[in-house]
């Protein structure tokens, strides 16, 4: 049996090792941006339908922003947006006969929490100034302060773990039940993989979303168009 | 049966981690869901936000579990001691 | 285990790379639709506002207007009803005076009329009374209708100017009348009493005039001596119908 850790190297471009999950990102890339530019070139005050599952996606989005952070959610959308999208389809890729998600791989999930580590300091600093973010390390005391560092790593480990160990088990034991029963079985499976794939896009983007916010701290004031789309 | 030393304590350790890994999962699990529909059965109108946040939760528990199946999964394939 | 960095920059860039594309191609546009959207919305809203304060505005001012004229109006009204009030007063004013005017000469004809009533009962009492005097003295006895009279007529004559006494008789005869013809001695008495008053006869000529009731009247040309009741009768009723 294959081991779910390997990936396969499917060509190089130069002395660079092109893998199997970054040529499936390229097409989710590719697939979204086409999507993107397609649907959005023609917008209009009174919205086709597909603006209208556009317009309810971002608000809906804006609101689980602004619920959780307590601040303007405009910021952060571009990044909570993309997380939750990007990994949702890439966890539902599995779907397509051939194709296995890239967050099975730990590579891609690493890159996506490198990046939620980096908003997390970018949006702190700027949230709270450099030494406000830095005295975040030092509540409740300085005693707690290799703590509270060991706890960023971790976080974004448990982060990373989380999303690959899932979508990974998903697909190993599917993988596994096919090899052992035949073909109609892991359906069943597949489904919950589904189910599994969404939940864990929308942790995963709830998470980032809960910690960038306690980097930034919450804002003092609402912005008043803030509670017009509850 | 002529079997690495190694890799049979691997074998075991691994099912060994998925087993008793999976008995605290398991009853937090358990427990989350009976709180959660005791909650729904007292607020019923609450039903929405209460399922939504169990799943997420359940989710954050299952992950406990999906830990140990990664440390099995690395003992099984990536032994750095085979 | 191992993790190939290889792969994990290419995937940290292609995430970088998504973001950026999300970015610019759906989270920027829809959510500038939608602030768009709600920004046309409160515009909306504002504008639905301004009319609406602009129309209660315009109410009150209709209001305001309404007032105005209800209030000019009652002003009107009340001008008019002091007028007609004025006007009522002076024209009752008026017909008051002009009642008392009416009234005034109403009684003064009345009073005039019943001067006039009173004048000619008066006047026609006198004549009744002359005619009853005339009645009664047609009553007397024949003798007494010239007898009385002769000393009267001489007295008469004798109180006459002395030239229109000279100059009785110079004309001719005299004409006397009488009540009733003369008796001859009577006349010779007359005759007799008229000579010894002008000292020379003065000639007579008689006649009757039933008239006279009872007297006689000398009748000259230049003077005209009457001594009967029928003169003296004239002169009551002119006595008593004269009034003023």
């Amino acid at each position: 049996m294959q081991s779910p850790l390997e990936h396969v190297t499917l060509f190089h471009i130069g002395p660079v090792p092109i893998a199997e999950p970054v040529v499936v990102t390229w097409l989710i890339m590719a697939g979204l941006g086409a999507f993107a530019f397609l649907a959005t070139r023609k917008l209009s005050i009174l919205p086709s339908k597909t603006q209208t599952v556009l317009e309810l996606f971002v608000t809906v989005l804006d609101d689980q922003i602004r619920d959780t952070m307590r601040r303007d959610p405009a910021p952060f959308r571009p990044l909570i947006g993309t997380l939750l999208l990007f990994v949702l389809i890439a966890n539902w890729s599995s779907l397509i006969p051939g194709i296995e998600p890239p967050t099975a791989h730990i590579e891609t999930d690493a890159a996506l929490a490198v990046w939620v580590f980096v908003a997390t300091i970018v949006f702190g600093i700027s949230g709270r100034g450099l030494k406000g973010y830095l005295e975040t390390f030092v509540e409740p005391s300085w005693v707690m302060m290799p703590l509270n560092l060991i706890e960023q790593i971790t976080r974004t480990f448990s982060l990373i773990i989380r999303l690959f160990g899932n979508v990974m088990s998903g697909v190993f034991v599917v993988g596994i039940v096919l090899s052992l029963a035949g073909l109609f079985v892991p359906i069943p499976l597949m489904a919950l993989e589904l189910l599994t794939g969404a939940v864990q896009a929308y942790i995963f983007a709830i998470l980032a979303t809960v910690f960038i916010g306690a980097a930034a701290g919450e804002s003092e004031e609402i912005p008043l168009t803030a509670k017009e789309s509850d | 049966m002529e079997g690495n030393l190694v890799e049979i304590v691997s074998v075991f350790s691994a099912a060994l981690a998925v087993s008793f890994g999976a008995i605290g999962p398991a009853l937090g699990e358990g427990r989350a869901v009976a709180a959660a529909m005791d909650a729904i059965a007292r607020q019923p109108e609450a039903a929405g936000t209460l399922s939504r946040t169990l799943f997420v939760g359940l989710a954050m528990i299952e992950t406990m579990a999906i830990y140990t199946l990664v440390i099995a999964l690395l003992v099984l394939f990536a032994n750095p001691f085979v | 285990m191992t993790i190939d960095w290889w792969t994990l920059g290419l995937q940290t860039v292609n995430a970088a790379i998504l973001i950026w594309l999300l970015a610019r191609f759906l989270f920027r546009p829809v959510s500038k639709i939608i602030e768009k959207r709600q920004a046309l919305a409160h515009a909306d809203l504002d504008a639905a506002e301004a009319a609406k304060a602009a129309a209660e505005a315009e109410r009150a001012a209709a209001e305001a207007e309404r007032a105005e004229i209800s209030a000019s109006r009652a002003a009107l009204l009340d001008a008019a009803q002091a007028d007609a009030g004025r006007e009522t007063e002076r024209l009752m004013q008026q017909a008051q005076a002009g009642i008392a005017e009416e009234r005034r000469r109403a009684e003064a004809a009345l009073a005039r009329a019943e001067a006039e009533r009173r004048r000619a009962l008066d006047a026609q009492a006198g004549q009744l009374a002359a005619d009853i005097a005339e009645r009664l003295l047609r009553r007397l006895p024949d003798a007494a209708l010239t007898a009385g009279f002769i000393d009267g007529l001489v007295a008469a004559v004798a109180e006459l100017p002395a030239p229109v006494r000279d100059r009785l008789g110079s004309d001719g005869p005299v004409p006397v009348r009488a009540a009733r013809m003369l008796l001859p001695e009577e006349r010779a008495t007359l005759e007799a009493r008229l000579a010894e008053t002008l000292g020379r006869t003065l000639p007579l000529e008689i006649s009757e005039d039933p008239d006279l009731i009872a007297g006689l009247e000398l009748d000259a040309t230049n003077a005209i001596v009457r001594n009967h009741f029928r003169a003296d009768l004239a002169r009551i009723t002119a006595e008593l119908t004269r009034h003023d």
